[in-house]
Parts: structure tokens; C-alpha cells; sequence
């Protein structure tokens, strides 16, 4: 990377694949809030201390006396600032809430701007790709 | 040279102060303060090991610290690896860049993290730790600051809005035993 | 045998060039990138820069021509000589951070000689989030700071 006239630039290589990332590639974490029972296993497991969840607890509706109760998700934010894409949280969650998305393209203005709260973890679950077919690969 | 041969020429060329346990790699030795040259001098001279590996510090909390080095034999094709154990309020140790000069650095930074002063050290200026930096961050009792002082997002129990001031309370992983956030 | 003493560093002569990449932005402007490469991020940096000019921006708009990106861990023994090679930046300049190490500590927050961002004593116009970035993710933090990125 030394400094040349533009004339002496090295070609850039053909780039065919930039358009097709491999579908287990580690962009962004997105979050399926309908699968989080709020266990909290994602932030304790998480060595950067990254994701911040709010909650509380409410009875279900139609227990009797309300006894029964569930865990509510209040706020569920990832910071991206200091997530370092180990996937630990991803492994760790008991329900599938969270996906791993090939989507690298969020950079910020901001350090603020690098925390996803939980509406954008949300629209990255469009991005997810969908698992691999199981039956590949056998035979 | 065999690790039985190894630790035959220990025996015969090393005062008896010197333990000597043969491993499937060559040879580790335990070595008094006082016989830390002497070791290391017959390692290059007397077992060949020209190539200096590395030499870091251990803290071994109540029994003080150990300072171990690491030698290697490329003709030999053995390992060497040497450790001594420094009384906690004073550990103090002869430097072997006497013997090996790429062992000036690693001696600088085993001097600013562990606290061990290197007796005839050519330059024992810190190595890493910026100018003022204050303590000695890989004794066991150094605090990561900022683990202290930031609350743990996983602290807080499922459903709970706060943190619970009293009953069982979960330490984030990673940190000293016994250690309670404030 | 005796001891043998390492050689001298050599002090870098006149001539010797730093780490500067001259892209070619296309229409005859150009960009120029000052990469402060200090750990894996660099890697990455490098691989855009060497992917880009196929990608380049279509115009640069006159005020932005130099951006300097800190790619990396920043330690605090480091720190004043990335501020330095900051203040070295010809005007006019803007500051891309890349990778989370840069943005904030990332994965080494919590050492005792990491600076937790390289925010904390130069001015950051754009964070790009990663560990590391993809190459692309640079291109895209670029665009970012030339106005006309995705506004995600």
C-alpha cells in the first residue's frame, strides 16, 4: 500500500463473488422476539457485555389467580460498537431467538448509532437466510 | 539427546538444588533462585539450546512468583523449560541477558507486569504499559477496572427490572473468586 | 558461544514512504487513504483497497479528499502516536473507524492498556461495526462518509 501514481495501481482482482457471501457468514445478529423467554443466557454468556436486555414479569392471561407467570421483553439491544461476532449468544440461546445474517452494510455516524435496539434486530430477520436444505449433502 | 540423557547431564553438570523432571518433550527444571544463572549457562553451553524461546512470570499468589523460561535445542531437537520461584515482597532475579540478549524484553515485561526486578538488566524500562501507569497488571490482585466498575448486563434475573440487592446474586464469568460487585 | 547482540533498528530515511493508498474515485477526483493499520483490521483495509478501484465512488465531493482510518486495537502506549499521524492528515480530512476495536475497545474493553475507542481523543465522522469489517464494509462506511450511503 505504498503511495503510486494512478497509473501504476495494481489491478483490482475479477470480483465475482462480492455479490454472494457464503449464508453462514457473520455480519449482524438479528433477534426473533416471538422465540425470547427472556432467560437471559444471551447476556451472560456474551464476554463483551454487549447485549442489554430490560424485562419484567406478568401474569399470563386466562391462569387462574394469575398464577402463572411470563417473563415480558422490555428491551432487548445489541452494541454493535463492541460485539465482536463471536456468535456465543447465537449458541447459547435455548430458543432459536437469535440468527446469525450475511448483512455487513450498517456503519454509523455515531457510537450511538451502532446500538440496534430491538425493531432493528427485528428487520434483520428478513435478512436471515434460510438454513441449508438437510437432505444435501447425505448419500 | 533423549530426556534420560537430559537429565543425566543435569544432575552431574547442576548443583542438587535442581530438580530435573524428564517430559516426552526434554526436560523441566526447577531451579533455586541462587543456581538461576548457573542453569541457564548450562542449558546454552552444556544442553545445546541456542534458541531462546521465551521467559514470562507466573503469580503463584501466597508462595510468590515463578519466573519460567523456555529454551530450545534445534540440533538437539529438545525442549528446556526452567522455572524458579521468587519470594513475594522482594522477588528479585539475575537477568540472563548476560546469556541470551533477545531476553531484554521479555525481562521488561515480566518487570512492569509482575513487579520482578532483573538484577544488571541493560535497559529495564517498561516495555508495553504506558508512561505512568500505575501497579502491576497481571499479579493476581490487580482489578480490571472496568469489569468493576460497569454493571453486568447478565446480572439481572430473568423478569426482574433491577438487579436484586440480596439473596443469590450471579458474578460475571471470568472474574476472581469471591469478588462481589459494588 | 558468547552473546550476540541484536542488530539496530534503522531509522527511516528521507524518501521512505508511509502508508498512504491514492484511489482512483473516478472523473478525475481522487482519494486519498491514510490507514492506520495497527492489528487485524489492517488485513481487511487492505484487501478493500485492493478491491476498490473497480467500486470507487463515482465523484468525491470537493471538501472530503482525505480520510484517515485507525484500523485496529489502540493501545494507550500507541495513542499519541495515532493522534499524531491524525494531526498529520492534510486538511481537509475526515476520520473513518473501523472495526470494534477502534469504535470502542470491541473484544479488549475491559484491558488495562486498551483505549476504549479511538473517539476518546480524535474526532470520528463515521463507525464502521465488525470484527474485522469486511472489505466491502469499508467500501460501504466510505459511502457512508460521502453522503451518499444507505441511511439504514
Amino acid at each position: 500500500m505504498t503511495a503510486r501514481p494512478p497509473e501504476a495501481r495494481v489491478p483490482a482482482p475479477a470480483d465475482a463473488d462480492a455479490g454472494k457471501l457464503p449464508p453462514r457468514s457473520r455480519g449482524v445478529i438479528a433477534l426473533l422476539e416471538e422465540n425470547c423467554t427472556v432467560c437471559m443466557l444471551c447476556a451472560r454468556e456474551c464476554p463483551d457485555w454487549c447485549i442489554y436486555i430490560e424485562s419484567h414479569k406478568e401474569p399470563v392471561p386466562g391462569s387462574a389467580h394469575g398464577r402463572r407467570v411470563r417473563n415480558v421483553l422490555d428491551r432487548f439491544a445489541i452494541d454493535f460498537s463492541l460485539c465482536m461476532y463471536c456468535g456465543i449468544c447465537i449458541e447459547a440461546c435455548p430458543y432459536d431467538a437469535l440468527f446469525w445474517s450475511p448483512e455487513f452494510s450498517y456503519a454509523g455516524s455515531s457510537i450511538a448509532a451502532l446500538t440496534h435496539e430491538q425493531g432493528r434486530l427485528r428487520e434483520w430477520m428478513w435478512e436471515v437466510p434460510l438454513p441449508p436444505d438437510p437432505e444435501l449433502g447425505r448419500g | 539427546m533423549t530426556p534420560a540423557e537430559i537429565a543425566a547431564a543435569v544432575r552431574d553438570g547442576l548443583p542438587a538444588g535442581v530438580a530435573c523432571e524428564p517430559d516426552h518433550r526434554g526436560v523441566a527444571l526447577q531451579v533455586p533462585p541462587e543456581h538461576w544463572l548457573a542453569a541457564v549457562t548450562f542449558a546454552r553451553d552444556r544442553l545445546d539450546c541456542t534458541f531462546f524461546d521465551w521467559l514470562t512470570g507466573v503469580d503463584e499468589q501466597a508462595a510468590g512468583f515463578a519466573v519460567v523460561v523456555h529454551l530450545y535445542s534445534l540440533t538437539g531437537r529438545h525442549h528446556m523449560l526452567a522455572r524458579t520461584l521468587l519470594a513475594r515482597p522482594a522477588p528479585v532475579l539475575p537477568t540472563v541477558t548476560g546469556i541470551y540478549r533477545g531476553a531484554a524484553w521479555h525481562e521488561r515485561e515480566t518487570a512492569e507486569m509482575f513487579g520482578v526486578v532483573f538484577e544488571g538488566h541493560p535497559y529495564p524500562a517498561p516495555l508495553l504499559l504506558p508512561a505512568g501507569f500505575e501497579g502491576h497488571p497481571l499479579r493476581k490482585d490487580f482489578p480490571l477496572a472496568a469489569r468493576a466498575a460497569l454493571a453486568w448486563p447478565g446480572a439481572k434475573e430473568p423478569g426482574e427490572r433491577e438487579v436484586p440487592r440480596t439473596g443469590r446474586r450471579l458474578a460475571p464469568p471470568g472474574m476472581p473468586e469471591g469478588w462481589q460487585p459494588p | 558461544m558468547a552473546a550476540v547482540d541484536l542488530p539496530a533498528p534503522r531509522p527511516a530515511g528521507a524518501g521512505t514512504d508511509p502508508e498512504i493508498a491514492v484511489l482512483d474515485a473516478g472523473q478525475g477526483s481522487q482519494l486519498r487513504v491514510f490507514d492506520a493499520g495497527l492489528a487485524c483490521c489492517a488485513v481487511e483495509v487492505a484487501a478493500a483497497i485492493r478491491r476498490w478501484q473497480a467500486q470507487a465512488p463515482a465523484t468525491v465531493p470537493a471538501p472530503v479528499r482525505n480520510v484517515f482510518v485507525v484500523a485496529g486495537t489502540v493501545t494507550d502506549k500507541l495513542a499519541p502516536f495515532v493522534l499524531a499521524a491524525y494531526q498529520q492528515t492534510p486538511e481537509p480530512r475526515r476520520v473513518l473507524s473501523f472495526g470494534a476495536c477502534a469504535n470502542s475497545g470491541g473484544p479488549y474493553w475491559d484491558s488495562y492498556c486498551v483505549t476504549k475507542g479511538v473517539d476518546q481523543f480524535i474526532p470520528v465522522d463515521v463507525y464502521v461495526p465488525g470484527c474485522p469489517p469486511r472489505p466491502e464494509a469499508l467500501l460501504a462506511g466510505v459511502q457512508l462518509l460521502l453522503g451518499r450511503g444507505p441511511a439504514r
